[in-house]
């Protein structure tokens, strides 16, 4: 047995008869025993790390926070994505160090790629937060929302996600308030149309009329005229309803 | 999930079933202190009622201490709620208020069944709060510090005397809000339907702020440089005559005070809009 095989063998299982016949031979390697021996043992008196108190009850909150996450609309489809868009991002970045490394002054490129990456870091930040349990934080997610690209889907959809399901009223109605960003898109008009008649807070009511007339969408007369007509709605909301039938004329 | 601590008010007396006349005076206020497991960890208090006021006030103690008083007990017995997975049943409750500590959470829910309960909870001072109420009156927080969220369906909301963050809602009552220092990148909210919204703020908070009203008025003493997107706000200027200097936005504006930092919102419907420099 050589002594590199030797010592390959004590990392591991330290009977044997080959091992034993070349300890017997050779110092250096009983040396080497002896220290990996010694070693072991002052490994074994470190004392056991116990987790503090706190390690459970942050674990809870976040399993809490990420299953509240996953009861809300197409959770699967969401983490599938970031692990999408963080795979794409990272491929984006190093093509374009690759492009960049080839030299020829690429600049535009390279511009494009950054702007990209910080556009898909806004994204995650506005996304997590937005799963947050304290509604500040939830808040602080939305106004992270008007940071991201007009053409962001998931920022849209968490933010309509906000809109329809959020538990507290104020995170609803700035989440309503961000939608102004993505009004480009008619996903977000129909969308808000369609929030409309499942909203049963008074202000959010008031705050997707508001949005509908800024967004002059026409198509939003039949749910408007439904809660003007509507006595179980509050009269401030059936006074805005009309008022906002009369603007899309 | 050990220790889950249950606790019902009604246990805490002794047999109250047994003294249905004692139960049934006015105001029989009853106290329950639960203790914090890990009082020198984060805590938290969770209030979820139907019917009845709540005042939480922070205190120099490491308990919470739960005070209720039913307006009109014992003449809508509460049905027995069902026992959780695992725990049993201490003692049935008379007043309708049930009270858990779970992980350094209190949880105080009640009004559901039987008349409105007042409750009155002391906390310490460094707990989060949060509190939602259906009907009936003021919801009140003081002396906390922490991240506080209340939502009063129809009563006012009142938060004074506080630090770390607020996000407040009143469908049909004034938000009045008082904050001695904020906790910096938390996002504030503050709204009510129909009433007015009343914030003061510490004179060198860092903040954008974002106001409307749709039939209100807005005012500050704080100097806030109005995005210009916004409608220009009007300024009275009254401090020649030894008044103040203030600025009248019309409604939706947004703007920054001392440079800007975390989002502010202020909202009212029907109601004036106020942020006081503290």
């Amino acid at each position: 047995m050589t002594c590199e095989q030797a010592r390959l063998q004590m990392l591991g299982e330290t009977e044997g008869q080959d091992l034993a016949a070349h300890m017997a031979s050779c110092e250096a390697c009983r040396n080497e025993l002896s220290r990996i021996g010694a070693m072991w043992q002052s490994l074994d008196l470190l004392p056991l790390e116990e987790p503090a108190g706190q390690v459970r009850q942050r674990f809870y909150e976040m399993l809490g926070a990420y299953r509240q996450g996953l009861s809300s609309a197409e959770p699967r489809k969401t983490y599938r994505w970031w692990q999408l868009a963080a795979a794409a991002a990272l491929l984006a970045i190093g093509l374009g160090i690759g492009y960049g490394m080839r030299g020829n002054g690429q600049v535009p490129a390279e511009v494009s790629q950054l702007r990209e990456e910080v556009a898909s870091m806004r994204q995650l930040v506005a996304l997590s937060l937005m799963q947050q349990q304290s509604a500040s934080e939830r808040l602080r997610g939305v106004s992270w929302a008007y940071q991201a690209e007009p053409s962001d889907r998931e920022v849209l959809e968490a933010l309509l996600t906000a809109v329809n399901h959020d538990t507290n009223v104020n995170v609803r109605l700035a989440a309503v308030d961000a939608l102004r960003r993505f009004s480009a898109s008619p996903e977000t008009r129909r969308a808000v149309v369609e929030a409309l008649p499942s909203q049963t807070t008074p202000l959010v009511q008031v705050a997707l009329i508001d949005l509908l007339v800024d967004f002059k969408e026409r198509e939003a007369a039949g749910a408007l005229k439904t809660l003007a007509a509507n006595r179980d709605v509050n009269d401030g909301v059936r006074q805005q309803a009309r008022w906002a039938l009369e603007k899309l004329q | 999930m050990k220790n889950l601590l249950v606790l019902s008010l009604g246990a805490v007396l002794l047999a109250p079933a047994a003294l249905p006349q004692d139960a049934q005076k006015p105001q029989d206020a009853q106290k329950v202190t639960i203790p914090f497991r890990n009082p020198s960890q984060p805590k938290k208090l969770v209030v979820d009622t139907m019917r009845g006021s709540v005042t939480v006030r922070g205190y120099e103690g490491q308990e919470a201490i739960v005070e209720t008083s039913s307006r009109n007990p014992g003449r809508e017995p509460r049905r027995a709620a069902e026992v959780p997975a695992g725990m049993h049943r201490i003692g049935s409750s008379t007043a309708g208020v049930d009270i858990t500590e779970d992980n350094n959470t209190v949880k105080v829910s009640g009004g559901f069944f039987g008349g409105p309960a007042d409750l009155v909870i002391q906390v310490p001072v460094q707990t989060s709060v949060s509190v939602k109420t259906m009907t009936g009156s003021a919801v009140t927080i003081e002396n906390i510090s922490g991240e506080i969220e209340a939502n009063n369906m129809n009563g006012q909301v009142n938060i004074t005397n506080v630090s770390g963050s607020v996000v407040a809602h009143s469908m049909n009552g004034k938000v009045v809000v008082s904050l001695n220092s904020v906790m910096p990148d938390k996002a504030m909210s503050f709204s009510t339907m129909n009433g007015d919204v009343d914030v003061t703020l510490p004179a060198d908070i860092k903040a954008n702020v974002k106001m409307k009203t749709d039939h209100g008025d807005m005012f500050t003493d704080f100097d806030i440089k109005v995005d210009s997107t916004g409608q220009p706000p009007r300024v009275e200027d009254n401090r020649g005559r030894g008044g103040r200097y203030r600025v009248r936005f019309d409604r939706g504006t947004t703007g920054s005070i001392n440079g800007g930092g975390p989002e502010i919102q202020f909202t009212t419907f029907n109601g004036n809009i106020l942020i006081h420099k503290k």
